[in-house]
């Protein structure tokens, strides 16, 4: 508790002096982790630190709806898919491998529109929200959610059975992010913006409005806020975090895009994420997704034989730790986090009305 | 060329039977929706363990199809209540009373599903197994314009039809079943007329899972039976539950017919390879027009 009410004492200092610095602070350390990682480790850990970073773009898109603005959605994973299969196509060199679609756009042109399409798609999602509350959300949502993955497995054109190959890598000039090191410079990058943002988001208005809107959304509405203009706008928020994340796996070396990356059990996952992180809460979304992310890559290729027959102890370990999670953890990691703030703040109030002496007793 | 009335004829006489079996499995999301108020998304695993153990009664065991099917209606309703009893009680208890806010019901309703299939995994294995059947007592039905429907096909109207004659009479003519819809209706002044409503809740699971066994069994000998069938049930009746209308029973029966008549015909004349896409397409048309769905009263405001 010591180290870490100093820390936080010393990040509030920074932040004092421009709001900006802690995060300048901590994207400088985060500069060095790729050659930490391939000395210490190995290199295949910086494609998990990049998988991480996409994993938190989402996890940070999918608490705008669901921490923010409380509507529950299960279909976030259609949306990353839209951002990653658009983005792919439009790069692709027309007539490619299996009949894929190819357009040949420049990259950095590729990805904005990307973003746009896979925004739209969100609004379209968010549509139902309008009218629908609770488990018919659901529903809706993870009916769009699948129902694009099913039309990407079955479209030829959009890499059906084989995936889509070859999708180029970006470039600035000359130097391309065409290796783990230098990918993880471009996502790491794309992470720390959008948890910023994010940030921003719930300061806001705009944040406030959401906020509003999860408490009660009657009384939101009695108050002048445009329910309907705030749910979407959370919808097309959240689709936009999304797209970014997609269109960027997208073109993550080794440039190969399969369906089966956005199954339901994907979608498992960065639900779990987020409870893992406690709903709403913007830092433990993020840690969620690194440790869950990191517990999921390690345990992949976890088999151990029971009366000589294979058991594969991942999927069933992670479908009990949901149920438990939300049985006996309801708020997750953002609950400590949370209880941590609330403790510092209360500590500080009496410190100021003592004198400087709270923190001994 | 002239269009052919007797095929389009054929896809809604087989979109109809598939549908029913839909049906059957949404009468049990929706009989737990509106007894638990919850949506129960480990209800495709109930299915495929249904289907499970009706073909080790039938083809280990060897006794006849339909003690298997009883056998295999039981053993998952024993299943489903212990599910019940041990993980969700909890949670529905923890929202006070057994309504649940937001995402908890449903995530933890995801990990049970995975959980499920993997256990099912270990036991069974990822081989699809066929579920041979000896039918030949039941006939096969001929329609004009020679169009033959095979004996699973005719047995699976028969059965679905008593199931849902049987769950009709259940929930309406016998004392229980008064209960059960007290319940459903009201859970504190269920308790004030002296109901145990713990119990009618474990019944009430009981009951849907035992419905979706029946489904697994009657679906086991028209497509092969295997582990990963669960989820596009699990999908297509929460389609057809909410095409008919969100706890309305009968309205999942007319969903579920819906369902299975639309992907067929949209299999047959649009693209046979986005036939699973259908019946998301025909749920979010509904939702969009209709949210409470064809018979549903009203939606229900449930946070």
């Amino acid at each position: 508790m010591g180290i870490l009410s100093s820390i936080a004492d010393f990040i509030d200092g920074l932040a004092k002096r421009h709001r900006l610095l802690p995060w300048l602070l901590a994207y400088l350390f985060l500069l060095p982790l790729p050659f930490i990682l391939a000395t210490v480790f190995n290199e295949y850990l910086i494609d998990l630190a990049n998988r991480i970073c996409l994993f938190i773009l989402l996890a940070v898109g999918l608490n705008i709806v669901k921490g923010f603005c409380g509507q529950v959605t299960v279909g976030h994973i259609g949306l990353y898919a839209i951002g990653a299969v658009t983005s792919a196509v439009l790069t692709l060199e027309p007539g490619g491998f299996g009949g894929a679609l190819g357009f040949g756009w420049p990259i950095w042109a590729a990805i904005p529109t990307a973003v746009l399409v896979t925004a739209f798609a969100g609004l379209i999602v968010g549509l139902p929200s309008v009218r629908l509350e609770g488990a018919y959300l659901a529903l809706a949502t993870l009916g769009l959610g699948e129902s694009v993955r099913i039309f990407i497995a079955v479209t030829p054109a959009l890499g059906s059975s084989t995936g889509l190959m070859m999708i180029p890598a970006p470039s600035i000039g000359s130097f391309v992010f065409d290796s783990f090191t230098s990918y993880y410079y471009l996502v790491m990058t794309a992470a720390i913006v959008g948890i910023y943002f994010s940030f921003s988001i719930l300061r806001s208005a705009t944040g406030r409005a959401f906020q509003a809107i999860r408490e009660d959304t009657i009384a939101a509405s009695v108050n002048g806020i445009n329910v309907v203009k705030y749910k979407l706008l959370a919808f097309v928020l959240s689709a936009i975090y999304a797209g970014l994340a997609g269109a960027l796996f997208a073109h993550m070396p080794p440039g190969y895009l399969h369906h089966n990356n956005f199954t339901v059990i994907e979608m498992v996952t960065l639900l779990l994420m987020v409870v893992l992180g406690g709903i709403g809460n913007v830092w433990g979304g993020v840690i969620g997704a690194i440790v869950v992310a990191i517990a999921y890559d390690q345990t992949k290729d976890l088999v151990f034989y029971f009366m000589d027959r294979p058991v594969v102890v991942q999927p069933l370990v992670f479908g009990l730790s949901m149920v438990l999670l939300v049985m006996f953890m309801p708020r997750g990691i953002g609950g400590w986090i949370e209880d941590f703030q609330r403790n510092r703040r209360f500590i500080r109030r009496s410190e100021e009305r003592l004198g400087g002496t709270a923190r001994n007793s | 060329m002239s269009f052919d009335y007797s095929s389009l004829l054929a896809f809604i006489i087989f979109g109809v039977t598939i549908g029913v079996v839909y049906g059957i499995v949404a009468l049990g999301i929706s009989l737990i929706y509106s007894g638990l108020d919850i949506v129960h998304f480990a209800h495709g695993e109930m299915y495929m363990f249904g289907a499970f153990f009706g073909l080790v009664l039938a083809h280990n065991v060897g006794v006849p199809y339909p003690i298997a099917l009883i056998g295999a209606m039981v053993l998952t309703a024993l299943l489903g209540m212990a599910v019940e009893r041990v993980f969700y009680r909890r949670l529905t208890r923890a929202g006070g009373g057994y309504t649940v806010a937001g995402m908890g019901m449903i995530i933890c309703g995801f990990g049970m599903s995975v959980a499920l299939v993997n256990v099912a995994y270990f036991i069974w294995g990822a081989e699809a197994e066929p579920f041979r059947a000896n039918l030949d007592y039941i006939p096969r039905l001929s329609f004009p314009g020679d169009i033959e429907v095979p004996e699973s096909y005719v047995l699976t109207a028969i059965i679905s039809v008593a199931l849902m004659a049987a769950l009709h009479y259940f929930l309406r003519h016998t004392k229980t079943g008064l209960a059960v819809r007290a319940v459903a209706h009201n859970k504190d002044i269920a308790y004030l007329m002296g109901i145990n409503v713990p119990l009618m809740i474990s019944l009430i699971f009981g009951l849907a899972c035992a419905l979706a066994a029946a489904a697994g069994v009657l679906i086991g000998p028209m497509q092969s039976v295997q582990v990963e069938m669960g989820y596009l049930m699990l999908m297509k009746a929460f389609a057809a539950a909410v095409v008919g209308g969100f706890g309305s029973l009968p309205g999942a029966i007319l969903g579920g017919v819906m369902v299975g008549v639309f992907e067929n015909l949209g299999a047959a004349y649009i693209s046979p390879s986005h036939k699973d896409i259908y019946a998301f397409l025909l749920l979010i048309l509904v939702l969009m027009f209709k949210p409470s769905g064809l018979l549903g009263v009203e939606a229900k405001v449930k946070a």
